[in-house]
């Protein structure tokens, strides 16, 4: 078992290794791109009444952009090796921090989604593949086809109309929790587990209040993709001949479907929920809007309607990051799931 | 069916569902004492100087800091507006002007403290005027119109006295002063923050507050929230601007559609930022009070560059200004929510008086527009573009396909440009754009401020990027000129020039939408635009 475990550790080191460059690429290639549109930061953000030429020479300046191309890249790359991402114009903070604050409400609520997104998904996928082709199955085919048709800010709008708005059961949609709940030290950035190590419950409360709609609005979209996948190969996991034997034998329905079916057919829906994750990461900008959620998204978009260069590109670099890790983690658990892969 | 592995997921489905039930009335009685603002943008810095810093930044320095004088307010058609020619004192007792106004003498409050608690003297105040004319901030460009240049304009009398001199009687020295830059910092803690670098300490400012405003920053998290809280030692509101609320949250609400829920709900208590279409039906539900004042010292324009062909030719302009079809314009893009700038009647075909910004005698009328076609020698029109930025998009795009439809009947083909913002912005300051729809502000607004800023000169501002001798000697003249009845005189001559040149079009002056809970009283329109949270008070 220990040296399974070390085969897999070298293998996902060498993964990490040759993803380097690939990261590298992106990294060049956003900082070209981002000089490539047109539109002068400097110009946007000398927008005050009466700021002239002089403004905007001094903030090209501040922004180091009165150096040429080339020159601008290696001092980008340089910071970037010392851990420095720049520094936005937008919010006038250090990009990293800027980042390391935001990056935690995202992954809370894209975990959060996922999970809502999942306890829907697989049982909906399972019920209709038990039963293709009849009411239930059309029923789901349905819900799945109404969660992908309407866009997320537009389940998100109806969902606060709904529940906060018509009925007033949810808290109002601004941001992570209730401003006047003060918050718990920060430990990991996820308030719903802060508050609970702080032992804070009605804080907690707050939190997961505020947590639920944009979460749900998210998971709606995503159901769809995850059910299909889950009936699809829960139709040729229930086909397949283990399952026949083992109906043949006489063992419980329960046994056969969940024990025998639903594991074999659960890999591909966690490869799916992978790549769903980190899709769901940078595209629920829209979710982060109507939800005033101060997530990286909102922040990265932002940044690109006012050509702030530092934001967008360290956004980039993150993402790249995070979907490196993310297969990587599919990969090692892929190959502790199943020994027989081999991810060389 | 049974799915005996799937328990737990039911059972936090369950706690899911009961959470959402669950509401908590808390904190009921400090709610009444705490005004929970939202907007659409964010503070991005405590100092507004700092180049890029936002309008919402603006609005929270006015409480943060004092300046040496306030702007007095008035009534405008029953609403409270911001009076440019009332300047009352802040963190001066009292100022006089000699009589040959080349000097004012600010004498300060003797019982004035900053935060911190120490005395604010004339160093204080030396120190931070010195700051806004000489560091590379944006106070700079400002006090130069207040003919505020130098550092040696302004010098310590005694702790608690300062003059500043002026090179020529500027009558917008004093009102300049009142302006979100020129603020008063605490320069004995600033300066232990300065650098070799940084000597005027920007960089710490951005992030820190050192000054003597009614209120103290609690907690600042850019692009999200601020909150501040009442400094019980602060005693510099006047018996029309005292500082009500304990505490204040300024939050950011991206969405409009959900800040106009916010305020319905009474979970926010102002917003003046909302969609005109929201205003129109929360007004109509009768449930809040909705302030509209037309944002007076705002203009918006159809601009045309009048360097460019075919724009250059003054023909095709004024054919451009009988074609637009304005009152359809100002319903679909403001719901007629505003100042309108077109359809007056000049009897005489003179202006009617020398204020900026002026109605004018336009209105859609085709014939005219195609003689004026005819005689620029364009009968069969030509093709051009109209570009407008996304961030406008709620109010220019149903302009811009109304200018379309009306212009393709005199036969100028459009193209209609939707740009991001920062690209819109760099091509107006590279002159780029033939025709296009913007703004201005200004926060002092008099005739020859206008004038100067807007007309003249090849700088970003000067939107039609017109170049008339006349039109810029007239106000320059205008600015120095201290008898009334020639400075009326002087704007009725630059209004009489815009007409008949035509550089660009201003439409409207579109409202500020105040929409706050019917319990807030005290609003006033503030030429920074923001709300200023020391004139709202609870009934």
């Amino acid at each position: 078992m220990t040296s399974g475990l070390g085969t897999t550790m070298v293998r996902a080191g060498r993964r990490l290794l040759s993803s380097l460059p690939a990261l590298f690429g992106v990294l060049v290639f956003t900082f070209l791109l981002m000089r490539v549109l047109p539109g002068d930061p400097a110009v946007f953000f000398a927008s005050g009444p009466n700021a002239g030429k002089e403004e905007i020479e001094q903030i090209r300046k501040q922004m180091g952009l009165n150096r040429s191309v080339p020159e601008q890249l290696v001092y980008y790359l340089s910071d970037i090796g010392q851990g420095n991402l720049g520094r936005s114009m937008m919010t006038g903070q250090p990009v990293l921090k800027d980042l390391r604050e935001r990056l935690p409400a995202s992954l809370e609520l894209t975990f959060t989604a996922l999970l809502i997104a999942l306890i829907a998904a697989v049982p909906l996928g399972v019920v209709a593949a038990l039963r293709p082709g009849s009411l239930v199955d059309h029923g789901v085919r349905l819900f799945c086809a109404l969660g992908v048709c309407v866009p997320t800010f537009v389940s998100g709008l109806l969902l606060i109309y709904v529940f906060y708005y018509l009925l007033g059961l949810a808290p109002d949609p601004t941001g992570r929790v209730d401003v006047f709940t003060s918050l718990p030290p920060q430990r990991t950035g996820f308030l719903s587990i802060d508050f609970l190590l702080a032992g804070d419950v009605e804080g907690w409360w707050a939190a997961c209040k505020q947590l639920i709609l944009p979460a749900v609005s998210m998971a709606l979209f995503v159901i769809a993709p995850l059910a299909r996948i889950t009936r699809a190969s829960m139709l040729v996991s229930l086909g397949s001949d283990f399952v026949r034997t083992a109906r043949s034998v006489g063992l419980s329905w329960h046994k056969v479907v969940i024990t025998y079916a639903l594991r074999n057919a659960i890999l591909p829906v966690i490869t799916i929920a992978g790549i769903v994750f980190s899709t769901m990461l940078g595209a629920n900008v829209l979710v982060e809007k109507v939800f005033s959620w101060p997530g990286v998204a909102s922040y990265a978009l932002d940044a690109l309607l006012s050509s702030d260069y530092a934001p967008v590109q360290g956004f980039v670099l993150l993402m790249a990051s995070l979907f490196v890790l993310v297969n990587l983690v599919v990969d090692v658990c892929y190959g502790i799931a199943d020994p027989r892969v081999s991810i060389e | 069916m049974r799915f005996v592995s799937f328990r737990p997921a039911a059972c936090v489905a369950a706690s899911a569902a009961l959470l959402l039930l669950a509401t908590a009335p808390s904190q009921a009685q400090t709610r009444a004492e705490t005004l929970r603002y939202v907007t659409g943008a964010s503070v991005n810095t405590l100092d507004p100087n700092i180049p890029g810093a936002t309008r919402e930044s603006f609005g929270l320095s006015m409480s943060t800091y004092d300046r040496l004088v306030a702007f007095g307010r008035k009534q405008l058609n029953g609403k409270w507006v911001f009076d440019l020619d009332k300047i009352t004192g802040e963190l001066a007792e009292s100022y006089d002007v000699s009589p040959d106004a080349l000097k004012i003498t600010f004498h300060l409050r003797k019982d004035a403290k900053f935060q911190d608690g120490s005395p604010v003297t004339a160093e204080d105040v030396k120190w931070s005027l010195d700051r806004c004319v000489t560091a590379p901030i944006l106070g700079k460009a400002q006090l130069l119109t207040g003919s505020l240049t130098s550092a040696d304009q302004f010098k310590v009398i005694d702790p608690l006295t300062i003059e500043v001199t002026l090179p020529k009687p500027d009558k917008l020295a004093l009102p300049n002063l009142a302006t979100v830059y020129p603020m008063i910092i605490n320069s004995k803690v600033a300066k232990e923050h300065a650098t070799a670098d940084d000597p005027w300490a920007t960089a710490w400012l951005k992030e820190h507050t050192a000054g003597s405003g009614a209120y103290v920053v609690e907690t600042f998290k850019p692009g999200e929230q601020v909150i501040i809280k009442r400094d019980e030692a602060w005693n510099r509101g006047s018996p029309d601007k005292p500082a009500f609320f304990k505490r204040v949250i300024v939050q950011s609400v991206p969405e409009p559609a959900t800040r106009a829920n916010l305020v319905e709900r009474g979970d926010a208590d102002i917003v003046v930022d909302l969609q005109a279409s929201d205003v129109q039906s929360l007004e109509a539900k009768g449930k809040l009070k909705v302030v509209s004042t037309p944002q007076y010292n705002a203009i918006t324009f159809v601009s045309m560059n009048n360097q460019i062909p075919p724009f250059d030719n003054v023909n095709v302009r004024r054919a451009i200004a009988f074609a637009l079809p304005y009152d359809d314009m100002f319903k679909a893009a403001l719901f007629g929510r505003g100042a309108p700038l077109f359809g007056a009647s000049w009897p005489d075909g003179k202006p009617l008086n020398g204020i900026y910004p002026f109605q004018a005698p336009v209105k859609i009328d085709l014939e005219k527009a195609r003689e004026y076609l005819k005689a620029a020698g364009l009968p069969e029109g030509f093709s051009t573009t109209f570009s407008f930025n996304v961030g406008q998009a709620s109010t220019a795009e149903p302009m811009a396909a109304l200018v379309k439809e009306s212009l393709a009947k005199i036969g100028i083909k459009v193209d209609i440009q939707k740009l991001p913002d920062a690209q819109m912005s760099t091509q107006i300051n590279e002159k780029k754009l033939p025709l296009f729809t913007e703004g201005i502000v200004a926060w002092l607004p008099s005739t020859d401020y206008f004038y100067r800023n807007f007309y003249t000169g090849n700088q970003r501002w000067n939107y039609s990027s017109t170049n008339n001798p006349e039109l810029a000697a007239i106000a320059q003249e205008a600015r120095f000129e201290l008898d009334k009845a020639k400075y009326e005189e002087d704007g009725r001559k630059l209004n009489a020039i815009h007409f008949s040149e035509m550089p660009q079009i201003p439409l409207w002056q579109p409202n500020q939408d105040a929409v706050m809970a019917p319990s807030i009283e005290g609003y006033t329109y503030e030429f920074h635009r923001q709300v200023d949270y020391r004139d709202v008070s609870r009934k």
